[in-house]
């Protein structure tokens, strides 16, 4: 049984092409990478699997069940977690509060989500942190709360939207470990946008790549980053000829 | 005949409505901010024209200068003052925010001017009609309407023909792009205030010819042009004109047919919660406004 | 068992705080033998039903983060269920008062329904809607007493079952017993898990999708809580009052009361709508038969009203209580 299947996606936002016959199979256990230049479509993508956006046309399954146009919460119940860029806070919730959040989707019992909660944060390595408000925290932190809090909603498979970016050297290290981690330890498939190409190399073991809302590439990194099509898109019709 | 008649009555009373709905939907497309003092605007338009018809002797349909100007200074001072404060704040506290304006207009106008009825008595087109066949017409009621339909061209074409009213709707459309191009944002805010003010204190000044003056008249109005601003799309100024006019006629032919079919509950005490529940079902049926207008 | 042992449980609260519970219990025990007129003492009961009723509202907007300004509803509803089945057909409060709740919860479902799929503005206006076309339809209908409204029997000897006493101190020990239910039943709503997902949804509804929450059928219970507290609150206004017209019960004003009391006290803590009605029932009933004296002061202490709301919007959405927290947590 095929694990995740995309088949013929199709995305548009009054007249925009966003997402064109994008179709594509990721296999249980996998670490996969989704890149391209920006505006290629790729977090609209991720929205089109998770939820938040319908397909025009096109159709996604999980594990042999259709699941296009289930709405984000029912994805998640199917086990797709999902983490963002961005984390808004306004209200103070604290870490620990926002990873039981996502822990209270399998138990109604607060002392269980408590529970399980503190195990993802020390899982996490975020113990000391579990009683801050997340935006009082600094931004390699604030990803990794996100990721605890996607963590305590059980998924199988989890997508990341851009989980490095902002991070420094060591931090972006500290990332790539603790998926491989995830991967390995926890039996997650892992399915990440990523702009940082030197993180997604090292990390994926299959890429993605997106342009102008289509897949214009699919492989091995080491195939990947010699393919004509993906060096055009990212550096321009000029620097492929002259190659 | 009667339908008819409703049906004429309806479209001078809608052309007014759209004119109060204009200046909501101006301040909503440019800034995302309802304004709930809206409806407060307009009475004090209303008391503007009254007050200086009354005491100045003079035709209450010169005093509308008076009542833009006051609309406008109304706007101005809500925005610098009160307005801009709460953009830092949560949407919650933008609305309850404006919310207190509408409370404070209200009741500065209630320890002002007491909470009685006031009408005005002595005017040009007050107590006159037109007779046209079986159809008989106001004076004041064509006349607001005709004001109306005119302030409304003025504020279409200065929104769409003049290079400050693009700016603003540069603005109302993509507020980032429109702030890299070297619009000023804060500006362009000051500016729908000011619009939605004049465009509200002169259908103010207009209402007041015909119709009752007292502290708590805004709220009427001000759901008449939430209705308006929800049929023809928030942030749409083609979308509300059309909008108030079928409100206009809405309101003036359900009585009307509810009469001849016997319905006692379309009758003239309802016309209102018509517009109240049509506001409510066209949101929940179709967000984007009745027509899907997008500027 | 558990349920009611989680409402009891104030164990994550400062000691201050803690002592603070205590110390306002028995005042609020021993405050009719205080020996105040009764002027303070109808004071002191309207204190505890905007208190009951900002609690209330405090689910859904305040932990929820929607702008509901439609409450005035479901006091009506809860007032006219009251009145009419005792005009009507002689049944006590006792019986009334739980089928008023009962009618509120089955109206808030459906009302809610489709209220939810809207959000921010839209949302906002819509429940002021719903809640005019409610008070305009009583203002009309004939049957329940139009503009007029409904004067309930005076009983000449007092009655438990009707809630019909001599003395204010009666009704005052009873709302106080509504109160504590409310504030029991919130502090362990506060710890729930609905309590958790809608501040969650407050702070980013998509972010809460995604971890599987269902926002909208979070927001419809969340609102359906909220109006059964409001309803029983309304019970007591039409036995308390005697007399309820649509004007006194389903107003606008009473929808912005409930709302601004808990967002000036605080929106989403425990106490911010207690501290809110302490605040504003006082200043709102003194001020009005202070000004009210003097006749050409009407409308004065809306006004002043009206500039706290502005001065808190513009300045501290956050309320009283977010003051408090914000210094609690820079002394930490």
């Amino acid at each position: 049984m095929i694990y995740l299947e995309v088949i013929n996606i199709v995305k548009e936002f009054g007249g925009l092409v966003a997402n064109n016959n994008v179709s594509f199979q990721i296999e249980q256990g996998e670490i996969i990478g989704l890149i391209g230049p920006n505006g290629a479509g790729k977090t609209t993508l991720f929205n089109c699997i998770v939820g938040f956006h319908k397909p025009d046309s096109g159709k996604v399954t999980f594990k042999g069940k259709d699941i296009t146009g289930f709405k984000p919460f029912e994805t998640n119940r199917e086990g797709i977690g999902r983490t963002f860029q961005i984390m808004k806070v306004t209200t103070g919730m604290t870490v620990l509060e926002n990873v039981m959040v996502g822990a209270f989707c399998r138990t109604d019992k607060r002392n269980i989500a408590r529970a399980e909660a503190s195990e993802i944060l020390s899982f996490l390595g975020l113990e000391g942190v579990k009683e801050y408000h997340i935006n009082e925290l600094p931004i390699a932190i604030q990803r990794k709360a996100g990721l605890a809090r996607a963590l305590a909603t059980k998924p199988e498979l989890l997508m990341l939207d851009e989980v490095a970016s902002g991070l420094n050297h060591k931090e972006t290290e500290e990332v790539v470990e603790l998926l491989r981690r995830l991967n390995t330890e926890k039996k997650i498939t892992l399915f990440l946008i990523e702009h940082i190409m030197e993180m997604v190399m090292s990390v994926s073991q299959r890429l993605i790549v997106l342009d102008g809302g289509e897949k214009i590439a699919e492989g091995l990194p080491g195939e990947i980053v010699k393919n004509e099509n993906v060096i055009k898109a990212y550096l321009g019709e000029k620097y492929a000829k002259s190659h | 005949m009667m339908i008819l008649d409703a049906l004429l009555q309806g479209i001078l009373m809608g052309l007014l409505f759209a004119l109060v709905a204009l200046g909501l939907n101006v301040i909503f497309g440019v800034m995302d901010i309802v304004n709930f003092a809206h409806g407060e605007f307009l009475m004090i338009g209303m008391y503007t024209t009254y007050w200086t018809s009354v005491l100045l002797d003079i035709d209450p349909l010169f005093t509308l200068p008076v009542a833009a100007l006051v609309g406008i200074l109304l706007g101005l001072a809500s925005y610098y003052g009160l307005i801009k404060y709460l953009l830092r704040g949560p949407a919650i506290a933008q609305l309850f925010g404006t919310f207190g304006l509408m409370l404070f207009l209200r009741y500065l106008a209630q320890f002002l001017f007491g909470i009685d009825y006031r009408i005005i008595q002595k005017g040009v087109l007050i107590g006159k009609s037109l007779s046209l066949g079986p159809f008989i017409f106001d004076w004041t009621k064509i006349a607001a309407a005709a004001l109306s339909l005119l302030s409304f061209g003025f504020v279409y074409y200065f929104l769409h023909k003049t290079k400050l009213g693009k700016a603003l709707r540069a603005t109302s459309i993509n507020k980032e792009a429109a702030s890299y191009m070297g619009i000023q944002t804060d500006q362009m805010n000051a500016i729908a205030w000011a619009i939605g003010g004049g465009t509200v204190g002169i259908a103010g000044g207009l209402l007041a010819n015909f119709y009752y003056v007292y502290p708590t008249v805004g709220l009427l109005f001000v759901m008449i042009a939430f209705a308006c601003v929800a049929m023809g799309g928030f942030g749409s100024i083609k979308g509300v004109f059309f909008a108030g006019i079928l409100i206009g006629i809405i309101e003036m032919l359900f009585p009307v047919f509810g009469q001849q079919i016997g319905w006692e509950f379309l009758g003239p005490h309802f016309k209102f919660t018509l517009v109240y529940l049509a506001y409510f079902i066209i949101v929940v049926v179709r967000p984007q406004g009745l027509f899907g207008w997008k500027q | 068992m558990e349920t009611i042992k989680d409402a009891l449980d104030f164990r994550d609260f400062s000691k201050a705080e803690r002592i603070g519970l205590i110390l306002f219990t028995i005042f609020l025990l021993a405050f009719p033998w205080i020996g105040t007129g009764s002027f303070v003492k109808a004071v002191m009961i309207q204190f505890l039903l905007f208190s009951l009723f900002g609690m209330g509202w405090n689910t859904i907007g305040g932990y929820g983060g929607q702008v509901e300004l439609g409450k005035a509803q479901y006091v009506g509803i809860g007032a006219y269920t009251v009145s009419l089945m005792m005009v009507w057909w002689k049944i006590p409060f006792w019986v009334s008062m739980p089928i008023g709740v009962l009618i509120a919860i089955g109206y808030s479902f459906i009302i809610g329904y489709p209220l939810f799929r809207l959000k921010g503005h839209y949302f906002a206006i819509a429940t002021i809607c719903t809640s005019l076309v409610l008070q305009d339809i009583f203002i009309n209908w004939k049957l329940v007493g139009a503009a007029k409204g409904i004067e309930l029997p005076i009983h000449e000897h007092p009655d438990f079952l009707y809630m019909q006493f001599k003395s204010d101190t009666y009704y005052y020990y009873f709302i106080m017993v509504f109160f504590y239910v409310a504030l029991f039943y919130m502090n362990r709503f506060r710890k729930s898990k609905l309590g958790y997902q809608l501040r969650m949804i407050k702070d980013d509804e998509e972010a809460a999708e995604s971890l599987g929450i269902d926002a909208r059928w979070c927001k419809i219970k969340a609102y359906t809580i909220a109006s059964a507290f409001v309803a029983v609150g309304g019970g007591f206004m039409a036995v308390y009052n005697l007399y309820i017209d649509p004007y006194s019960v389903m107003d606008l004003d009473l929808s912005i009361k409930i709302a601004l009391m808990a967002m000036l006290g605080g929106a989403a803590s425990l106490w911010g709508p207690i501290i809110g009605a302490a605040f504003l029932v006082p200043l709102d009933r003194f001020l009005g038969s202070w000004l009210g004296g003097y006749k050409g002061l009407i409308g004065v202490d809306f006004m002043i009203y009206a500039m706290l709301i502005m001065a808190v919007s513009a300045y501290q959405p956050r309320g009283i209580w977010g003051i408090i927290e914000q210094f609690r947590r820079k002394g930490k």
